[in-house]
C-alpha cells in the first residue's frame, strides 16, 4: 500500500450491492440464519436436477444458461438455490436439523442486457428446514420475509403472497412488497418440494421447510431509485452514493 | 393466454365485473399481466398460466370452471347443446405406429361448404388476437381456445388411402401451411398418408392435405401427443404454435372426446348438409384413475394456518372432486384435468390459494438453529472494512472477458471467457474513474474489488490500486487477510437510508479551478458561497477545496474546483468562460479579495 494511500484519512465509498448484502446478511443472521457461500461455476446437478427441474425444462437451454466448454454438466449457476441445496444436504448428513441458511451471491443468465437485465447479478436465497413437529410453514416464511423487507425498505412496507409455480417448491408463492403505495414483485418462494428434500437425502415424511430467492439488485434499485441494473458492474465510482 | 370476458360469460353468466375478476385471478389463480377494454364492451385479460395449470387453464372453459368453483357461481355446461347428426359407418383407416401419439380420434365429414365464419366466431377469435380464415379452420381454433384441445382438419380427397401416425424418416421433408420447408430427423413424428407427411405431429399442419375453398370432404383429427417429443421437435424446427404449447404441458387424453364432440357439432351447425361418419378412436392405454391421500393436520402445518375439515370438504365439493374423509384424513379421486395434483403439498397449495394466502399470517419461527459463523464471509467482510478504512472504494466489474482459461459454450455477448484475474478489469475501472476525478471530488483513484476468478480453479481474489501506485495488486482472499493488522477492528456500517440515487449526466463535464487571495480574518465559506451563487445551475458538484496556504503577507489563498455539466447537452468552453469571468468580477469587487 502506498504512503499516499496510508495518509488519506478519508474512508472509501461502498458499492451499493456490497452494502445491501451486508445489511441483508445481518437481518437474516438476527433471525437465526447461517450464512452460506458456494461455487459460482456449478454442476448441472445442484443447479437443476436436485431442484426437481425436469431434464427438458426450457431453463436448461443454451439460450438461457451458460454452459462451460469442454466440461459437460458444468454451468454458471442461475440462482443461489444451488447453495441452499448443498447446505441442507450437508446439514442432513451432519444431523444439524433444524437448520436455516442464507446465501447472497453472483448468478448468471445468458440473455441480452437492458435496463432490467444483466448477464450477471446478485441473488439472495434462503432456506429453513425443521422436523414435522417444528412445523416450519408458509406463515413462518411470511414472518421472516416481512421482517426482512421492513429492514431493507422501511417499516411501512407490507408483504403479500400470490399463487405461483416453481419446480422446487410446493406450494409455490410469488412474494410482493408494497413500497410507496405500489405492489412490486420481489421473490419466488414456497415450501420445499418433497422431491428436492429427497434429492438432498432428507425424508419428506419427517421434515418440512421453506425456500425463497430473488434479486438483490432489484431491492437496491427499488430502495435507492437506481434506474439501470447494468450500472452495478461497470466499475464506475459515481455509483457509490450511499 | 388471452382470455375474453364475454367468452367466459357464456359459461359463467354471473361472473363479477372484469376489474374485480383481475384481482380474483391474481390472488387465487394466476398472474394477470394486462387487462384491455375493447370498444365493443369486452375485456381481454392476458393471464400468465404456469406449467402446473396449463393442462386445464389454457382454455376459456377451463378458466370458467375454475372461477365457477372458486366463486361458487353457476357453470353452464355446453355439452347438451352440441348436436351431431346420426353418423354412418366409416371408411376412415388410421394406423398408429408410434408411442408419441397417446390417442387418435378421426372422423370423416362429407359434403361440407367452406365459407366465411359466422359473426360470433369471427368476434371470438378476433377478440383474443386471432385471425378468422374460414368456417372449417376457425372451428378448430375455437375448439382449442374454448376447451384446450388442439385439433386439425385434412382435406380427405388429398389424403392417399389412410392416415398413418409414425416416426419421421431421417431427412424426410414437408412444407408447412405457411410455406416453410422443414427437414425431419428420426426423433420427430408425423401424421402421414401412404406417401407423404401431412403434418408435423402436434406442431403444425402441412400444405399437402390443406383445406382450401374447394374442399368438400374432411378428416377431423382430435388426438393426444407426447409432451417431450412435441417440445423437442418444436424447439428444433423453431416452430412454436398454440397447439404445440398445449401439448408440451401434457393435457389429458380424456379431453379428446370432448374436443371431437365440440368440433363436430360446430361444423354440423355451420354446414347443415354435411354427412357425418362415425369416429375412429385409437386409444392404446387409457390413464388409470388416480387416488390421493392427505390429512387436514398436514395441510394446516404446511400453511401455518388452522384449516377445518368443513373448509376442506367445501372446497372439494365446489371443485367437484370426489372424496372420502375420516378423522381429518381425506382420500380423493384426482380429476383427469388436474393431474398436477399428486401430493399432500399440492393439496396444501390448492386449499391455500382457494382460501387466499392473505389468511396466512406472518409468524416468526421460534427455533434455535445453533447457527455457526461462516469463516470465508467473515474474512471478506473484514477485508472490505479494512480497505474502506484505508480510503479505498469498492467497485464491481464484469466476470466475462475476451480472454481467460474457462470458456462458456454460447453467450449473448462476445466476451466468452470467465475472468482469470481481477486486475485487468480493475485497471479499466481506474482509467474510467480517473477521467471523472473532478466529479468524484477526489484527487486520486483508490479502488478495490473482491470477486471470483477462474485460473482455472475458482478462487476468491482481492485486487486494489491507487493512482500513485503504477500497478494493481492482487492477492487471494486468504493471502490478503493475513496482511490486515491484528489490531484492526471493523466498525458497524453507518449510512443514511433516506439518500436517493442521483443519476449522472451522460454528457462531458468541464472542470475549472479558481484560486483567490483573501484577508486573514475571512474564511473559505464566504468564498464557497459566492461561487455557488454565481456558478449557475450548470454547477453539478459543490465547489471542492483543492488547495490552501498562507502567504507571506498573512493573506490566505484558497483554491476551489468547479465542475460544470448539463443533463441535456455538451457544454462549450465559451459559455463556461463567461461564467468564470462573471465570478472573477464579483471577487474583484470584494474588498481585499484578489484572483490569483
Amino acid at each position: 500500500m502506498s504512503e499516499d494511500a496510508k495518509k488519506s484519512n478519508r474512508s472509501g465509498s461502498r458499492h451499493p450491492i456490497a452494502l445491501l448484502a451486508e445489511e441483508a446478511y445481518a437481518a437474516f443472521a438476527e433471525l437465526g440464519f447461517e450464512i452460506a457461500l458456494g461455487p459460482e461455476l456449478e454442476s448441472e446437478w445442484y443447479n437443476f436436477d436436485v431442484l426437481n427441474v425436469p431434464p427438458d425444462h426450457p431453463a436448461r437451454d443454451m439460450q438461457d444458461t451458460f454452459w462451460i466448454k469442454d466440461k459437460p454438466g458444468s454451468i454458471l449457476r442461475t440462482h443461489c438455490t444451488s447453495v441452499s441445496a448443498r447446505e441442507i444436504e450437508k446439514a442432513g448428513k451432519e444431523g444439524r436439523l433444524p437448520c436455516a441458511f442464507i446465501s447472497i451471491g453472483k448468478v448468471f443468465r445468458n440473455e441480452a442486457t437492458d435496463i432490467t437485465h444483466e448477464m450477471q447479478f446478485y441473488q439472495i436465497d434462503g432456506v429453513m428446514i425443521g422436523s414435522i413437529e417444528d412445523g416450519v410453514s408458509l406463515a413462518n416464511l411470511k414472518g421472516v420475509l416481512t421482517k426482512f423487507y421492513k429492514k431493507m425498505l422501511g417499516e411501512d412496507v407490507e408483504v403479500e403472497f400470490r399463487p405461483s409455480f416453481f419446480p422446487f417448491t410446493e406450494p409455490s408463492i410469488e412474494v410482493f412488497a408494497k413500497f410507496k403505495g405500489k405492489w412490486l414483485e420481489m421473490m419466488g418462494s414456497g415450501m420445499l418440494h418433497p422431491n428436492v428434500l429427497k434429492n438432498c437425502g432428507l425424508d419428506p415424511e419427517k421434515v418440512q421447510g421453506f425456500a425463497f430467492g430473488g434479486g438483490l439488485d432489484r431491492i437496491a434499485m427499488i430502495k435507492w431509485g437506481i434506474p439501470d441494473v447494468r450500472l452495478f458492474y461497470q466499475g464506475d465510482l459515481r455509483l457509490n452514493q450511499f | 393466454m388471452k382470455v375474453s370476458y364475454n367468452w367466459l360469460k357464456w359459461y359463467i353468466p354471473d361472473a363479477p365485473e372484469a376489474e374485480k375478476l383481475a384481482d380474483i385471478f391474481t390472488y387465487h389463480v394466476a398472474e394477470v399481466e394486462s387487462v384491455e377494454a375493447l370498444p365493443d364492451g369486452d375485456s381481454i385479460f392476458d393471464i400468465k398460466i404456469l406449467p402446473n395449470r396449463a393442462p386445464d387453464l389454457l382454455s376459456h372453459q377451463g378458466i370458467a370452471r375454475e372461477l365457477s368453483s372458486l366463486l361458487s357461481i353457476k357453470f353452464v355446461d355446453p355439452t347438451p347443446k352440441y348436436k351431431v347428426p346420426e353418423s354412418k359407418s366409416t371408411e376412415l383407416k388410421v394406423e398408429l405406429n408410434t408411442n408419441a401419439c397417446r390417442r387418435y380420434m378421426g372422423r370423416i365429414i362429407r359434403n361440407v361448404k367452406v365459407c366465411p365464419s359466422p359473426e360470433w366466431m369471427i368476434k371470438h377469435l378476433e377478440s383474443i388476437g386471432e385471425r378468422s380464415i374460414s368456417n372449417v379452420v376457425d372451428a378448430t381454433n375455437i375448439v382449442m381456445f374454448d376447451c384446450g384441445e388442439p385439433t386439425h382438419i385434412f382435406d380427405l380427397n388429398k389424403v392417399k388411402e389412410k392416415i398413418i401416425v409414425r416416426q419421421a424418416k431421417e431427412g424426410e421433408t414437408m412444407t408447412t401451411l405457411d410455406n416453410k420447408k422443414c427437414t425431419f430427423t428420426s426423433s420427430d413424428f408425423v401424421i402421414a398418408d401412404i406417401e407423404n407427411a401431412l403434418a408435423i405431429g402436434g406442431v403444425k399442419g402441412g400444405k399437402a392435405a390443406e383445406v382450401d375453398s374447394k374442399t368438400t370432404d374432411l378428416i377431423l383429427e382430435v388426438a393426444n401427443f407426447d409432451p417431450t417429443i412435441v417440445r423437442k421437435t418444436s424447439a428444433r424446427t423453431g416452430i412454436r404454435t398454440e397447439g404445440s404449447k398445449r401439448w408440451e404441458n401434457s393435457p389429458s387424453p380424456e379431453l379428446a372426446a370432448y374436443g371431437m364432440l365440440e368440433l363436430s357439432a360446430l361444423i354440423a351447425e355451420m354446414c347443415p348438409e354435411a354427412i357425418f361418419e362415425e369416429v375412429v378412436d385409437i386409444y392404446p392405454k387409457q390413464p388409470e384413475e388416480k387416488k390421493l391421500v392427505f390429512s387436514n393436520e398436514r395441510i394446516s402445518s404446511i400453511l401455518g394456518l388452522k384449516v377445518t375439515n368443513e373448509e376442506i370438504k367445501n372446497i372439494l365439493e365446489r371443485y367437484h372432486i370426489e372424496y372420502t374423509e375420516k378423522d381429518g384424513n381425506f382420500e380423493i379421486t384426482v380429476p383427469h384435468m388436474r393431474l398436477d395434483l399428486t401430493s399432500e403439498e399440492d393439496m396444501a397449495e390448492e386449499i391455500g390459494r382457494v382460501l387466499g394466502y392473505d389468511k396466512v399470517k406472518p409468524i416468526i419461527p421460534k427455533i434455535d438453529f445453533k447457527s455457526k459463523a461462516n469463516e470465508d464471509y467473515e474474512k471478506m467482510k473484514k477485508v472490505r472494512a479494512y480497505l474502506l478504512s484505508q480510503g479505498y472504494s469498492e467497485v464491481m466489474t464484469t466476470s466475462f472477458r475476451e480472454k481467460g482459461q474457462v470458456e462458456v459454450l454460447e453467450s449473448a455477448s462476445d466476451k466468452k471467457f470467465l475472468r482469470e484475474n481481477l486486475h485487468v478489469g480493475l485497471r479499466e475501472s481506474a482509467e474510467l474513474n480517473k477521467r471523472n476525478l473532478p466529479l468524484l471530488l477526489q484527487n486520486q483513484v483508490m479502488i478495490f474489488e473482491i470477486g471470483t476468478v477462474w485460473s482455472p480453479q475458482e478462487e476468491m481474489h482481492i485486487a486494489f490500486t491507487d493512482s500513485t501506485a503504477s500497478e494493481v495488486k492482487e492477492l487471494s482472499l486468504d493471502e490478503f487477510y493475513k496482511t490486515i493488522p491484528l489490531e484492526f477492528l471493523s466498525e458497524p456500517i453507518n449510512f443514511n437510508s433516506e439518500t436517493k440515487f442521483k443519476m449522472w449526466s451522460l454528457y462531458p463535464f468541464i472542470s475549472r479551478d479558481i484560486a483567490v487571495w483573501m484577508p486573514k480574518d475571512e474564511n473559505a465559506v464566504t468564498l464557497k458561497k459566492l461561487l455557488i451563487e454565481n456558478a449557475t445551475e450548470l454547477l453539478v458538484k459543490e465547489p471542492y477545496l483543492v488547495d490552501s496556504f498562507v502567504g507571506k503577507d498573512g493573506r490566505i489563498s484558497y483554491a476551489f474546483r468547479l465542475v460544470f455539466q448539463s443533463y441535456e447537452r455538451t457544454l462549450t468552453d465559451a459559455e463556461i468562460n463567461e461564467i468564470m469571468d462573471k465570478i472573477s468580477n464579483k471577487i474583484k469587487a470584494k474588498n481585499g479579495w484578489q484572483v490569483r
